[in-house]
């Protein structure tokens, strides 16, 4: 089933003068349930892409249907709503808030969403129940990372959107990151939009969007992607 | 290079920069301010007693001193110039006012400062030199004849210049009055030959002296050269010294309070941003040292911004003290209206100076050291983002409440103790706030109590009558009591130990004048014993039930009293019935009566009259300069309240700039972040409230204490003060709450979250 549709979108960023076309008539579909990489070099416009999807910013052209419901044209408090019922973030510096520990961190989330899932439930799944009290500073890399994944879980979104979850993490631990998010597609049919220029999280996706200079280069389907196992880090 | 950068620098922490050169403008303003109005005081008092020959000492005696006796205390060895002296009150004919009349035989001692007309002329047998305040307030110019009656005597003469006098520096007809009203009260100088020609004889009841002697020492040759007991006063005994002094020193009090408060929480605050600042710009800090900067060119870089905020407060605040200095000090200000003087220039003290000089080395140095623990290490060092300090458990956290507690506490609680500095200072500010809401408003509730009872209540009657108790005999000053239905008191000079008091004798049958005790509470005298004022009652570790001996002037007689009571009264005196005194042995002659009747017809028995109106409206003056302090203070506690907020809470948000941006990327809302910022400072400010109220009651007791003294005033804090101090507090941390979250719809979510933390 169709989630996520693009239609012609652009991000045209205006600054002294100059404009930097971001995202240029771009069209997209998503299904819903799938594991999906986009790839790009820098500046490609790939976290453009992630931004507007995530409700963190609009696009100055286009449409961007979620679940039916164009969020284009939604004002700041409905695009707040949007993020809490909608999607969950995942960002490459984890940013927990440092002065809550892992279980504050993730039971946050009850402050907007009243359905949250359980935090215990949560912490187990990620491998941290031992660690509810600790505070973030405390924990590794990808533990912090895992504790951001419950986090944006938590609110129980129909996407999980990453940018570059893993590229402050060694290879071991991304990978444990990695498995995380692909259990969370296939066990718990999450959508996930991962973006990352390292090809080798490519070959673990249902779907790979590649992009350049703002537009969609070439989305194509895996019928068999790898595992985090198979994949040769 | 380097300097483009700093101003681009101040630039980018334009709110910081700022709050920072108004809050040690504000400090440097107010120690200035209040630092120069006392030294310039104390020199331009110097100035007018030094040019009328302001006395040392009075030797006082009601029945007058002859040439003969004036010379043999000028031959005492220590003595350098006397004059023979007399001042009574006398009614200007055809006004109704009073001036004290004064004559002088030696205007080199206790004579006068010539402002405007012709010099003083002791052979001119007409010449009057009068107040230029009292003519300034009533019209009269050199040339004009006035008419002054003294009991039966007239005295008409015209008037030859235009004057000030050290001896009537504050210029009152008695001791209720507080403050000055030259419309209804002035002095004049008459010379020698007019009062000759007018009273037919010499009268001289002062000796005004000129020495460097001790006062015991003056007393002892004195009593041995006139050969009797004397009552001699030290200057320190005589209204205008004694309340110009109490001036100075009451304004080196202030001096010392209001200004530590200001300055400390300037540089408190100081210390808190330099070192936020300093934390925010360590990469650049880094930049600088890997491209090859030395440490010490990176070092004047930042510690001279912090020299700049501290020069250009500095500038600001000087300007400010001496907008300050001469707010209070000029010829219609605060301290014009109280004290007669012809000079108000305004000094600095040199030991502000050289404060200024350290408070600028000092904020340099809290720059410098900002840097420098930036510095530390090696260039990778430095280039890596200042990392605040490491949560941990709060022991509050082991407990069931903290289960309970909602997610925005939780935030405000660790956020809070995490940067205590940042806390503290907030703390500081509020309460600094809520301290000076607090005395300010305090204050007036005190003086409106104050006003309230003394005038309102214990003052029961329209006229007091003064009565020549010298010539007119007991039987016709009983006659003017009766026929005026009043009370009366009469007023006696009296010593404990070395100390010159008043004695006042009462007999009160229509309840005319009333007594408050120490409570504020008007009480009845009874027949017991004598009431001392809380000063003597202090002074003297006096008790009610206990007992004390005195003396009265020009006497060497001791009467022993019992205390029945204390009260809360103006001057410092000493009360009783006419029946108690009677029992002791006290004879008081009817010197003043106090009546409901208002046109009381000259009489010879009369020597003058003053109206209760008379009395309040001059404290009127006193209440409007109050009323404007108040709202000055007020304006400062909010000024310093909203600055200091402003300032933190900026710094709070840039650095929870990162934690709002996942909030808002998690879903939550604009309003809701806000709400948790405003949080935070409300629980602040709740916090800063309860200890602010308790130390803004003790800084005002410290005040009244230091400050107002005389008055025996009893703090009054109203439900108002209270009321509007909280409100006031409350409404300075929201609204700076407000302001700040108002920022948060600017919160650029993606680029604050790039990155590594």
């Amino acid at each position: 089933m169709k989630i996520v549709e693009f239609k012609n979108v652009s991000r045209v960023y205006a600054s002294g003068g100059h404009e930097l076309r971001a995202l240029d008539g771009v069209d997209l579909e998503l299904e819903e349930g799938r594991f999906i990489v986009i790839l790009g070099p820098s500046g490609a416009g790939k976290s453009t892409l992630l931004n507007i999807l995530g409700g963190l910013d609009s696009p100055t052209a286009g449409s961007v249907r979620v679940g039916g419901r164009d969020i284009s044209t939604l004002s700041g408090d409905e695009l707040a709503e949007y993020r809490a019922e909608t999607v969950g973030f995942v960002f490459q510096a984890y940013n927990l808030i440092p002065t809550l520990t892992v279980a504050e961190n993730i039971a946050l989330v009850g402050e907007i969403v009243p359905d949250m899932l359980s935090v215990d439930e949560l912490l187990r799944e990620i491998g941290l129940a031992d660690h509810r009290n600790n505070f973030p500073a405390e924990l590794s890399g990808g533990e912090q990372q895992r504790v951001s994944i419950a986090r944006a879980l938590a609110k129980n979104p129909k996407i999980l959107l990453c940018d570059e979850p893993t590229g402050a993490l060694d290879s071991e631990t991304g990978v444990v990151v990695l498995k995380l998010l692909l259990k969370m597609a296939r066990e718990h049919g999450k959508t996930i939009v991962i973006v990352t220029h390292n090809q080798n999280i490519a070959k673990m996706a249902d779907v790979v969007i590649r992009v350049k200079n703002g537009r969609i280069m070439s989305c194509e389907e895996q019928s068999k992607p790898l595992s985090a196992d198979e994949v040769d880090w | 290079m380097l300097f483009r950068k700093l101003i681009r620098t101040m630039w980018r922490y334009k709110a910081q920069f700022i709050s920072m050169v108004i809050m040690i403008a504000i400090g440097v303003g107010v120690f200035t301010g209040f630092n120069m109005e006392w030294y310039s005081l104390e020199r331009d008092l110097e100035k007018i007693w030094d040019a009328t020959g302001f006395s040392d000492f009075r030797i006082v005696s009601e029945q007058g001193f002859s040439a003969e006796e004036a010379e043999a205390v000028r031959a005492i060895d220590g003595v350098d110039d006397v004059t023979r002296f007399l001042s009574v009150n006398a009614t200007v004919k055809g006004e109704g006012d009073v001036l004290a009349m004064t004559v002088n035989t030696n205007m080199d001692v206790s004579g006068v400062l010539l402002i405007e007309g012709a010099d003083y002329d002791a052979a001119d047998g007409e010449g009057m030199w009068l107040s230029d305040q009292y003519a300034a307030k009533n019209g009269v110019a050199v040339g004009d004849r006035l008419t002054l009656a003294y009991k039966h005597f007239e005295l008409s003469g015209t008037v030859r210049g235009l004057v000030k006098s050290g001896e009537y520096l504050v210029c009152l007809p008695d001791s209720t009055q507080v403050m000055p009203d030259y419309n209804t009260y002035g002095f004049v100088y008459v010379t020698p030959e007019l009062l000759k020609s007018a009273f037919g004889f010499e009268l001289y009841t002062q000796i005004n002296v000129r020495s460097t002697l001790e006062k015991s020492e003056l007393v002892r040759q004195v009593d041995e050269t006139l050969g009797s007991t004397t009552l001699v006063m030290a200057k320190e005994d005589v209204v205008s010294y004694a309340e110009a002094m109490g001036e100075v020193e009451e304004g080196k009090t202030m001096g010392n309070i209001l200004p530590v408060l200001f300055i400390a929480i300037a540089i408190l605050t100081m210390v808190t941003t330099m070192h936020r600042l300093t934390a925010s710009e360590k990469t650049q800090i880094g930049t600088l040292k890997a491209l090859g900067f030395k440490n010490r060119r990176i070092l004047v870089h930042y510690s001279s911004y912090a020299l700049m905020i501290g020069l250009l407060g500095t500038a600001l605040g000087i300007g400010l003290g001496y907008f300050l200095g001469w707010y209070i000090m000029n010829p219609s200000g605060a301290m014009g209206t109280y004290l007669d003087m012809a000079d108000w220039t305004l000094y600095m003290p040199s030991f502000c100076w050289l404060v200024l000089v350290l408070i600028n080395v000092f904020l340099t140095v809290i720059g410098f050291v900002s840097v420098k623990s930036m510095l530390r290490g090696t260039a990778a060092d430095a280039l890596r983002p200042y990392a605040p300090k490491k949560m941990k458990s709060l022991a509050l956290e082991k407990t069931r409440l903290w289960a309970r507690l909602g997610f925005g506490t939780k935030w405000n609680l660790r956020d809070s103790l995490r940067h205590r500095a940042r806390t503290g200072m907030t703390l500081f500010g509020i309460i600094g706030c809520m301290v000076l809401l607090v005395g300010a408003m305090g204050m007036k509730d005190t003086m409106d109590a104050f006003v309230d009872t003394f005038y309102n209540k214990a003052i029961n009657y329209e006229t007091r009558v003064h009565i020549d108790s010298e010539n007119a005999s007991e039987e016709a000053a009983l006659a003017l009591v009766e026929k005026y239905a009043g009370d009366w008191s009469a007023q006696l000079g009296v010593q404990i130990t070395d100390k010159a008091l008043a004695l006042e004798i009462y007999h009160i049958e229509h309840d005319k004048v009333r007594f408050v005790d120490e409570d504020m509470r008007i009480v009845p005298l009874t027949d017991d014993g004598a009431y001392i004022c809380s000063r003597i009652a202090e002074d003297y570790g006096l008790e009610p039930g206990g007992s004390f001996t005195f003396s009265p002037y020009g006497s060497d007689g001791e009467y022993r009293v019992r205390v029945a009571g204390v009260l809360r009264s103006l001057s410092e005196s000493i009360v009783m019935t006419d029946a108690y005194a009677e029992s002791v042995g006290i004879e008081g002659r009817v010197s003043v009566i106090y009546t409901d009747e208002t046109d009381i017809p000259a009489d010879e028995r009369i020597t003058g009259t003053l109206s209760k109106q008379s009395i309040i409206d001059s404290f009127d003056t006193f209440m409007e300069l109050m009323n404007t302090m108040v709202l000055l203070l007020c304006v400062a506690a909010v000024v310093l309240g909203i600055v200091v907020l402003y300032n933190l809470g900026v710094m709070s948000y840039v650095e929870r700039y990162r934690e709002m941006a996942t909030l808002k990327v998690l879903g939550f809302k604009d309003r809701k972040i806000g709400s948790l910022l405003i949080g935070q400072n409300m629980w602040l400010t709740v916090l800063g409230v309860l200890v602010g109220l308790p130390c803004g009651v003790g800084v005002l007791k410290y005040l009244l204490n230091a400050l107002a003294a005389e008055y025996e005033l009893k703090l009054v804090l109203g439900p108002l003060t209270y009321g509007v101090s909280i409100l006031t507090t409350f409404g300075v941390s929201l609204l700076v709450g407000l302001l700040i979250s108002r920022k948060n719809k600017k919160i650029d979510m993606v680029e604050a979250l790039k990155g590594v933390e």
